[in-house]
């Protein structure tokens, strides 16, 4: 029994674990998932490095860096939060890096001609899915937009609360629900032309800052993807998929 | 603010332990006295949703559950509202979830029954109905007891099935373990500590009474 106790145990010891750890770890904020599937291969040929990019919310990737989460890099959906990081000494100087914009997707075809606001108080529409407003800047941008226009009691009994944009977006997608917050970006990919962009102008574009934090594993390679995120490379496709 | 989430769990845990002997009854019935090829299939369709990620499970009741999808248009075609994100679509989820941890015990108290009681039944003239009515039923009792303490704990704890099909709507949909989550990611850890600091004694003393009802069964 003894020798069998010790032999399993030898046999965890010397298992290697298979996955090979990337040479860049990013904290990615979801809205900006589109077009960073598409940097980071154009990165990787450009570098030879591997990159390992984690897409949540903004507000639990942040959770995440000050509990000493491994990243190298957070591309946030606002300005809050790396500057926080920056106060608290955590990061270096954040920068700007895209702007990006609230849009209402849905995939019923009736609403497709109407005004945001006639889509959200029509009869047809039962759920809107909508970002987490704690944790996604997303929703937090759509919340403040409809409380500054006397929408948000009206609307609260309706919203449908996704963990990030990207649960907002498959809500719609999956049709649970009929129209949603959704980030400007997301209307670039091939799910999003079964459905119809409703602009919502009224909504504050959503400036999304970065950083290179303070402990980051690989603080070479983290400078090089800073500067290739301000190639005309990158440029490209984030104009492709709708940042300013 | 905190109480609400923690209401809304005690309400779906008891609906739940309330609806699922409709559900759990037939099939631990027959998993129990049944003898035919298909139990052992039938045996696994209910063990399910117990091994598989609550995300699979999630992912497909999100699919049915949308108006489009197969309970959720029968639903709407029916009440004439929408099943996904409503209290009725967790509890619905919630049934499919604990389904497992019902028939189980359920179906350990039935096999046990002595087997004469159920042939003098027979023998008394008693339809297989009433011998469940009057006999299975009576001497199962606390199957029956550690089934719905099970079901009622398990249902408290709910998590990654809800988070798929919620939608984390306050008062409807946003219950406690869904709150504290959303709680701790906004860094509100007061609030995270209160709904938890409720969770658990009260998840330790149905646990004590279920081992309180097993311990007599055995003896």
């Amino acid at each position: 029994m003894k020798r069998l106790i010790t032999l399993c145990l030898a046999l965890c010891t010397f298992v290697p674990i298979q996955a090979r750890s990337a040479d860049l770890m990013i904290a990615q904020a979801a809205n900006f998932m589109p077009a960073m599937q598409e940097i980071i291969p154009a990165f990787e040929k450009e570098t030879g490095l591997t990159v390992q990019a984690t897409y949540t919310s903004t507000g639990k990737l942040y959770g995440q860096i000050i509990n000493g989460a491994p990243f190298d890099v957070f591309l946030a959906a606002d300005a809050l939060r790396p500057e926080k990081l920056y106060t608290q000494q955590l990061a270096a100087k954040p920068f700007t890096y895209a702007k990006g914009r609230v849009v209402l997707w849905t995939r019923n075809k009736n609403l497709c001609s109407k005004t945001w606001q006639h889509a959200l108080s029509s009869h047809s529409v039962a759920h809107i899915a909508i970002a987490n407003p704690e944790t996604a800047s997303y929703g937090t941008v759509t919340k403040a937009m409809l409380q500054k226009l006397n929408l948000w009691e009206k609307t609260k009994s309706k919203l449908a609360v996704g963990q990030s944009i990207s649960q907002a977006f498959q809500y719609v997608a999956t049709g649970a629900a009929d129209a949603g917050f959704c980030a400007y970006s997301y209307m670039f990919t091939p799910q999003a032309r079964q459905g119809c962009v409703i602009h919502v102008p009224e909504a504050e574009p959503v400036l999304q800052k970065g950083c290179i934090l303070s402990n980051a594993p690989h603080p070479n390679a983290a400078e090089k993807f800073i500067q290739f995120l301000a190639s005309p490379t990158v440029a490209a496709i984030k104009r492709s998929y709708g940042y300013q | 603010m905190f109480s609400i989430p923690l209401i809304l769990s005690a309400k779906l845990a008891f609906c739940t332990m309330m609806l699922i002997p409709i559900l759990a009854f037939p099939p631990a019935y027959f998993l129990a006295f049944g003898s035919c090829r298909g139990k052992s299939i039938l045996d696994a369709l209910i063990t399910l949703p117990m091994v598989i990620p609550p995300t699979v499970l999630g992912f497909g009741l999100l699919m049915l559950m949308t108006p489009s999808g197969a309970v959720g248009g029968a639903w709407q075609t029916m009440t004439g509202s929408r099943l996904i994100f409503s209290f009725s679509g967790i509890l619905f989820a919630s049934l499919i979830f604990n389904l497992p941890f019902a028939v189980q015990p359920l179906r350990a108290s039935f096999e046990k029954l002595d087997k004469r009681l159920l042939e003098s039944a027979a023998v008394l003239g008693l339809s297989p109905w009433q011998t469940f009515y009057r006999v299975i039923l009576p001497n199962s009792i606390s199957g029956i007891a550690a089934s719905s303490i099970l079901v009622f704990a398990h249902s408290l704890g709910e998590f990654g099935v809800i988070l798929m099909v919620g939608g984390s709507i306050p008062g409807r949909t946003q219950v406690a373990s869904i709150a504290i989550y959303e709680a701790v990611e906004a860094m509100r850890f007061d609030d995270a500590l209160y709904m938890s600091a409720t969770l658990v004694p009260v998840c330790f003393f149905f646990l004590v009474i279920l081992n309180a009802i097993n311990r007599r069964q055995q003896s």
